[in-house]
């Protein structure tokens, strides 16, 4: 993309994908959004976006959300599974999935895993 | 006849109280027993047995009374091992605990009746850990009358075989961080219901393949607990079928990110089967589950709801993944349009009336859920919706939970539904959604897998008396 969209240009472009997720679409998730929209078509850029989101939304590996908070990010990280089940391309699904498999593997105390960012790049290049 | 078994206990915690009635009541209806005793027996010393209630505030204080009796800290002539003989390395220093089973029992038998354990209102059973963590086991056995076809579902046990083995497979690779929880409590017991039904779906189309199936069943099983790990923290449960919640057990943030590993994993396990359309009905029916999970926690600001409210969310909540694990299976199996959209149907109905029969359980005293525990927490439920429109005890019902809902309170609540015949009600009608979920299948060549969907629709009733 040669320049970067406006908000209301992103919210258009994402459409109804954001239904009942209207009230997390800050400036942090535009930002997100026009980054990895350089990167892929709009809906794998709106289920990255959505991936960062819901791990933000969650404060995941740091202090517990309240519920509220909780199912926003569960909403947001099932809307990017379906939108990646969307695709119909396996291997996009499979390394978004572990991308999110190693971030909370490492929050719960698992394994030191890369920037989330990084590691969704490299699952939207194909570069895990 | 005499049928016998061991069933293992993992503890996590040095002392701990695990409520293991549901497990008992699984293992008496998996044998088929209908009338006569249970034995159940320790096989260690510093493992008891108790009859008790299952109050968190209770167990605390008898927890607190143990360590009263023989304290931790205090100096037992058993830890001495340079007094010892025949002490291996990593011999424990446990004399507390020892003393602390003086006070337990090593072994006790149950009465069943009409395949049901005989326990009073406020009664669990227990096995008490006094030196945990372990892996610990007990010895069960049973005799009296069995059913002709003892076993009830158990021709469904290759399938239930394959489901575990996959489930220890997939959990066996994971980081030990979000594998212990998640062991724990997939450990603790349950009939999955869904991915049986998975498997038995996946055999009415033209590409039955049971290990692929086995996979798509673990994966939608993963996915279920991984909703109730989230769902625990919201709902502020310390324990889910007699074990700690994750939430209650390794913390909060812990069971957010529990949660969120093996949702993540799920998908990746179904994404790896290569099957657009089992891909996109399980992502649609999490993202049912989870606008249903929000729905359901807004509806609590409306206590007790009504009825097109109820049945709302629990389609949502609990059908959506029973509908999928249905069509998911179907398609996976490579059936026709017609038989995927009517095991679709089949799977909604049967997540409805299984729903219903959960809400009854808050009533049944040998359910091995706590009782009332749905009044406690404010959950929609169907048997307080109809007590509430009851014409002699609607009004004192309504009353009663738009106050602070004491223990004198909750019991009142629970007699009053009983009194006003909504217990039956909603059995009732569990029963008339399960034959509605039935007709479904009439139409459908089964395959030879009639008689055990049969089963499992059946069994998604027959769990309260």
């Amino acid at each position: 993309m040669a320049r970067t969209l406006s908000v209301s240009e992103l919210v258009d472009e994402v459409g109804a994908n954001l239904a009942g997720l209207e009230s997390v679409w800050d400036g942090s998730m535009s930002d997100a959004y026009a980054f990895f929209r350089h990167q892929a078509r709009p809906e794998v850029a709106l289920a990255a976006t959505l991936v960062e989101s819901a791990v933000a939304l969650q404060d995941l590996g740091r202090t517990a959300p309240d519920p509220p908070r909780l199912l926003l990010g569960d909403l947001c990280l099932a809307r990017a599974s379906r939108l990646l089940a969307d695709t119909h391309d396996t291997e996009l699904q499979v390394a978004f999935a572990e991308a999110v498999e190693r971030i909370a593997a490492q929050a719960a105390g698992g394994p030191a895993a890369r920037d989330l960012r990084e590691l969704l790049v490299a699952a939207i290049l194909g570069r895990r | 006849m005499i049928s016998a078994l061991r069933l293992d206990v993992p503890t996590s915690s040095a002392t701990e109280f695990v409520d293991i009635t549901a497990r008992l009541q699984d293992a008496i209806s998996t044998a088929g027993l209908r009338d006569g005793q249970l034995h159940l027996q320790s096989l260690h010393t510093t493992l008891g047995l108790t009859v008790n209630e299952n109050e968190p505030l209770l167990l605390g204080d008898l927890q607190a009374m143990l360590e009263r009796v023989a304290p931790r800290a205090h100096a037992y002539e058993h830890d001495d091992l340079t007094r010892r003989t025949g002490v291996g390395p990593g011999e424990p220093r446990n004399g507390h605990a020892h003393c602390r089973h003086l006070f337990l029992l090593p072994a006790c038998t149950l009465l069943v009746e009409a395949g049901r354990l005989v326990l009073g209102q406020w009664q669990s059973v227990f096995a008490v850990e006094l030196d945990g963590p372990r892996k610990r086991q007990l010895a069960l056995q049973m005799d009296g009358d069995f059913d002709a076809n003892a076993g009830g579902v158990a021709h469904d046990r290759p399938d239930r075989e394959l489901v575990e083995l996959e489930l220890a497979r997939q959990l066996l690779v994971d980081p030990e961080p979000v594998r212990e929880p998640m062991q724990r409590l997939v450990e603790a017991g349950g009939k999955r219901l869904r991915p049986l039904l998975t498997m038995l779906s996946s055999r009415l189309g033209t590409q039955d393949d049971p290990l692929r199936a086995a996979a798509l069943a673990a994966a939608i099983e993963l996915l279920h607990h991984a909703t109730l790990v989230h769902d625990d923290y919201v709902d502020q449960a310390a324990t889910r079928r007699g074990r700690p919640t994750v939430a209650a057990h390794e913390g909060a943030a812990r069971a957010v990110a529990v949660g969120d590993y093996y949702f993540a994993k799920a998908t990746r396990i179904i994404a790896q089967l290569g099957n657009p359309d089992v891909s996109s009905t399980i992502a649609d029916a999490v993202e049912t589950i989870c606008l249903s999970q929000m729905d359901d926690v807004r509806l609590r600001g409306m206590y007790p709801g009504d009825y097109a409210a109820y049945l709302r969310v629990v389609r949502g909540k609990t059908a959506a993944l029973f509908a999928a694990a249905c069509k998911a299976g179907a398609q996976l199996g490579a059936a026709s349009t017609g038989v995927v959209e009517r095991l679709q149907r089949f799977g909604d109905l049967l997540g409805i009336a299984f729903q219903m029969t959960d809400d009854l359980l808050d009533y049944s005293v040998s359910s091995g859920k706590p009782l009332g525990q749905d009044i406690r927490q404010r959950t929609v439920s169907l048997p307080l919706i109809y007590a509430t429109e009851d014409v002699r005890y609607g009004a004192r019902v309504r009353e009663l939970l738009a106050g602070p809902l004491e223990d004198r309170d909750i019991q009142e609540v629970q007699e009053l539904v009983g009194a006003t015949g909504a217990l039956e009600r909603v059995g009732e009608e569990a029963r008339g959604v399960v034959a509605a979920a039935l007709r479904e299948l009439e139409e459908i060549a089964l395959d030879g897998v009639g008689p055990q969907l049969a089963d499992l629709a059946n069994s998604t009733v027959d769990r309260v008396r």
